[in-house]
């Protein structure tokens, strides 16, 4: 059992590039939240930062990786799944991490965040849902909620949207997660799981745009947008309810899939060991 | 009748809302009624929607007065959730109470604190083991990972009634027809074979703890000085004013100053629980929680 | 024992990319080029590396780039469409620097256009076919055997100057079967050069005396930062107009510095040229063939073949027309006119230059080509 009358003393100062901030991020942005749980959850496992990648994609989200002490890659829109893959491949002494946002991975990128969770590369993925482009102004996402507000939405959306969880474990990633900023220890400790499992996890954080979205839509600002989102959520650990379904219209929290199923990166390592020349390796 | 067969029987039963607390009472109602029992069950589900705890007491015997059970006075406990069976351990009878536990935690960000300064502010501190040193009996089972394997989760909450059949009187048999009754009708075999393996499980010993219990009780809660002293630490260039520390902090200690800066406005208050620096998007506070030496150690 | 044997364009890429030290492919089928993919699937493991196929194109050069990321050789292979959808991350890979080597067996275009039938219709595309001004490098061999050996150069130039380089081919020479000689065995090829000394106060975009930073490598301690927004020598983004520009400029630059490694032509019978034929791939095998019967008719016609093509020889091409004192150009290629352009832009009309064009799907052969330099013979 863990010691726990140790001190949880974790000073995120030594994870972060301290001569980039403050960071770029509007006021009450909830991918800071995200980003602390993210990097706890790496200091927790003992992740060291020189073995640590972080590749990301762009929009608000993207720029995460540059506020973090590792070896990070902001790549182009929509295929930071790509980009690490091939340096997971390349690289498989190294942790890599993926930082994306709804636009980027389930829009533009949609593709690669499929093929990542049919391959089960060993990658976690961290997907900052805050159901808006906000570096671009405010367009419809993929996640934005029906009848909101946005630029390209000027009458309300009347687009249904994805339930990336759903979307990620049908297309058989082996980890699956989501979790709310406001619950931040529960975000680290589901962060920390996707870490360590071997294989492909996504986690779902969902974030608040408070200055382009919440305006916008009317939905206060960040400490009620905070609350709100938690109280629409159901978190997985109630599902053992027998009667009925535990607040049955809202998302599901928590781990919401985990299977052991073979990691990519050896089984394609184990297959090409076989085509290497007899008495060689 | 023998004094024991007089004095009611006290069975508390607590979890966090919507694990089933209800469920788990409804059946041991029903079985202590259709065995002739004078029944009283009450509970508390009021904070289901928080992610709160919820409780309920079931008494049965000839005759049952209060509806309520007293401290030290359960006969066995069963807490569908680590954390809210710890909250709950002082209502066992400590000298023939049973105490039964899934060792799965939920941790919500606001329950399960002392909000208070020099209060009990961690998340079960306490390992299983240190319980089942101070209890009559006691079983810390994996419930949720039983069921999972059996191929339903929310057959946890039989696992553990499989348990719990083996601290009260009641036939094997009774235990499964009442709790057919309550399962959805495709999931009965599963359940019945939850509940045999939790009763085997708890048969095989008079105190156990389930090997996985401490990978799966990990807290991350883990103030657990007696007494601290609290700095906090803004850094103004840093902070952008978005409200979040002033209205999510559960003492409402800061506030934001006339450059829209937070500041700490009511130091006394402040617990020192790390909700502002968890939360804050910026990294602009700092907690630091220094611990005090009583004068009489 | 001679290790000369015969092989396919396509094939000829692959082999060559795994003996420049290429250990990791990442691509998509696409015809005509599919048989680099199959050749790096069968070839790669048996070296220790790695070839995954993609979702899709943009995956796969996003994949490439990935893994130069964390310091192998990478290269991807495609045609047309494939070439398209790779852009913007190659123009990721330009701005960042960060080395790779794409093959492009060129096929008639636009669209899915004539996937079997060779073109010559990606000549401006290899150049500027991602959005703004960045560098990059394109080699176009005119034979299965340059296919080999320019494609060690190509890994031999990304990995020294830090810039994607494009093996440009057409369908008939990735399709063609000749023997090639490697040479010899355990040969030494450019490895990247690494960074190395104190992380602290490291810049890994240093604006040094070579104009090509060393490569921080994830793993060794500086944790730098890679972005495709316009950055300082920090890594970090810049909207600083000060340091924008000499960022850019010194990505272009370096190409400039390096010239001498990069630029390469071949010529034929050129000296005396009246006519000179600039031309490269199947198009300079046809002029060849061309200038011998045309010199046995009396007609001095010599060719100037561009194995780099970008940066184009500019200045040899020149020198070539000055020292022979030729009087005119012909620029046969399979597009509508795209390499013209520049011969155009750099003779600015101090000669005729004339354009010989196929887009119908068949290569420019040896009788189209002395048919028009009679039309045009002075
Ligand atoms: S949460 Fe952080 S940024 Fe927001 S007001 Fe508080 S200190 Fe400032
Ligand atoms: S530590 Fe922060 S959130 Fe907690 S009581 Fe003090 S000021 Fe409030």
């Amino acid at each position: 059992m863990k010691d726990v009358t140790q001190t949880p003393d974790f000073d995120i100062n030594g994870y972060i590039r301290l001569d980039q901030m403050p960071h770029f991020l509007c006021p009450g942005c909830g991918h800071g939240i995200a980003l602390r749980a993210l990097l706890w959850a790496i200091h927790d496992l003992g992740i060291e930062k020189d073995k640590l990648a972080v590749v990301s994609g762009i929009g608000c989200s993207g720029r995460l990786s540059a506020y973090i002490d590792a070896n990070t890659f902001h790549t182009t829109h929509g295929r930071p799944l790509a980009f690490a893959t091939g340096l997971a491949l390349a690289r498989p002494d190294l942790h890599v991490v993926v930082i994306t946002g709804d636009g980027d991975s389930l829009a533009i990128g949609g593709n690669h965040l499929i093929h990542a969770c049919r391959r089960n590369l060993n990658l976690t993925c961290m997907m900052l849902n805050n159901e808006i482009y906000g570096m671009t102004g405010g367009q419809v996402s993929p996640t934005t909620s029906a009848d909101r507000f946005t630029t390209t939405t000027p009458a309300g959306n009347t687009e249904p949207g994805f339930d990336a969880c759903r979307l990620a474990e049908a297309a058989g990633a082996s980890f699956v997660g989501r979790e709310v900023t406001l619950q931040v220890l529960a975000l680290k400790d589901l962060l920390q799981r996707a870490l360590e499992h071997d294989g492909f996890s996504f986690v779902e954080v969902i974030s608040d745009c408070t200055e382009i979205y919440g305006r916008k839509n009317d939905l206060g600002a960040s400490p009620e947008m905070m609350m709100s989102q938690k109280a629409s959520m159901r978190p997985d650990a109630y599902r053992n309810t027998v009667d009925v379904p535990f607040r049955p219209n809202a998302l599901a929290t928590g781990i919401l899939a985990k299977v052991d199923r073979p990691e990519y990166g050896q089984a394609l390592r184990a297959a090409n060991a076989r085509q290497q020349p007899a008495g060689k390796g | 009748m023998s004094e024991a067969m007089e004095r009611p029987k006290n069975v508390l039963i607590v979890g966090v809302g919507g694990q089933g607390v209800i469920m788990v009472s409804k059946v041991l109602a029903q079985l202590s009624l259709n065995h002739g029992h004078d029944v009283k069950q009450s509970e508390v589900h009021g904070m289901a929607k928080r992610g709160g705890g919820v409780f309920s007491h079931v008494r049965f015997g000839p005759e049952v007065w209060s509806p309520t059970i007293a401290e030290g006075e359960a006969d066995v406990v069963v807490a569908l959730e680590w954390a809210e069976g710890l909250r709950w351990i002082n209502y066992l009878n400590p000298e023939t109470g049973t105490f039964i536990a899934d060792c799965q935690r939920i941790v919500p960000p606001f329950a399960c604190r002392n909000r208070f300064r020099g209060g009990e502010a961690a998340y079960a501190p306490e390992t299983p083991e240190e319980i089942m040193e101070q209890v009559h009996a006691g079983y810390v089972l994996d419930a949720t990972g039983m069921a999972e394997r059996l191929g339903n989760l929310r057959a946890a909450n039989t696992v553990l009634l499989g348990a719990l059949s083996t601290a009260l009187d009641f036939p094997e048999d009774d235990w499964l027809e009442v709790i057919g009754h309550f399962v959805p009708p495709n999931t009965i075999d599963i359940n019945i074979a939850g509940f045999r393996e939790g009763r085997e499980w708890a048969l095989a010993g008079n105190k156990r703890v389930a090997e996985n219990a401490a990978g799966l009780h990990q807290s991350h809660v883990v103030i657990h000085q007696d007494r601290v002293t609290t700095t906090v630490e803004i850094t103004e260039e840093w902070c952008k004013g978005c409200d979040i520390c002033v209205k999510l902090c559960p003492e409402r200690c800061l506030r934001l100053n006339d450059r829209l800066v937070a500041e700490l406005a009511l130091p006394d208050l402040c617990t020192g629980c790390r909700m502002c620096e968890w939360l804050c998007p910026d990294f602009a506070i700092a907690i630091t929680n220094t611990p005090v030496r009583e004068a009489a150690e | 024992m001679t290790r000369t044997m015969n092989m396919q364009g396509n094939q000829a890429c692959a082999l060559g990319a795994i003996e420049a030290g290429c250990r990791f492919f990442a691509g998509y089928p696409i015809t005509p080029s599919s048989e680099v993919a199959e050749q790096m699937a069968a070839q790669l493991p048996k070296v220790g590396g790695t070839f995954i196929q993609m979702e899709d194109e943009i995956a796969s050069m996003g994949a490439v780039i990935g893994a130069s990321m964390g310091g192998l050789k990478a290269m991807t292979a495609t045609s047309g469409p494939g070439f398209s959808l790779k852009q913007e991350n190659i123009g990721y890979a330009s701005g960042a620097e960060i080395p790779c080597v794409i093959v492009n067996v060129m096929r008639g275009g636009p669209s899915t256009g004539m996937p079997t039938r060779p073109s010559q219709g990606d000549i401006m595309q290899s150049r500027w076919g991602t959005h703004g001004d960045h560098p990059i490098i394109v080699l176009a061999p005119a034979s299965v055997a340059e296919a080999y050996h320019e494609t060690i150069r190509a890994f031999d130039l990304s990995e020294r100057l830090r810039v994607p380089v494009i093996v440009l081919i057409d369908e008939v020479i990735g399709h063609l079967v000749e023997t090639v000689d490697p040479g010899e065995a355990g040969q030494e090829h450019v490895a990247r050069t690494f960074a190395s000394g104190p992380a602290e106060g490291f810049k890994p975009y240093a604006i040094t005396d070579d104009l090509v930073p060393p490569f921080p490598r994830p793993g060794d301690g500086y944790r730098s930062h890679t972005t495709g927004l316009t950055h300082s020598e920090t890594g970090f983004p810049t909207q600083n107009p000060a340091l924008a520009a000499a960022a850019l400029n010194r990505i272009t630059d370096k190409l400039v510095l390096h010239n001498d490694l990069i630029e390469r032509w071949r010529v034929r019978e050129a000296d005396d040229a009246d006519i000179l034929i600039a031309a490269i791939g199947i198009s300079a095998r046809a002029a060849e063939a061309a200038v011998t019967k045309l010199r046995a008719e009396g007609i001095m016609a010599g060719l100037f073949r561009p194995v780099t093509l970008w940066p184009f020889p500019e200045g040899a091409l020149l020198g070539v027309i000055d020292k022979a004192g030729a009087k005119a150009l012909l620029v046969p290629e399979m597009n509508q006119g795209q390499m013209i352009r520049e011969v155009e832009r750099l003779v600015a009309g101090r000669l005729p230059v004339h354009g010989l064009n196929r887009i119908d799907g068949e290569a420019i052969t040896p009788a189209d080509i002395i048919a028009r330099v009679r039309e045009i013979a002075p």
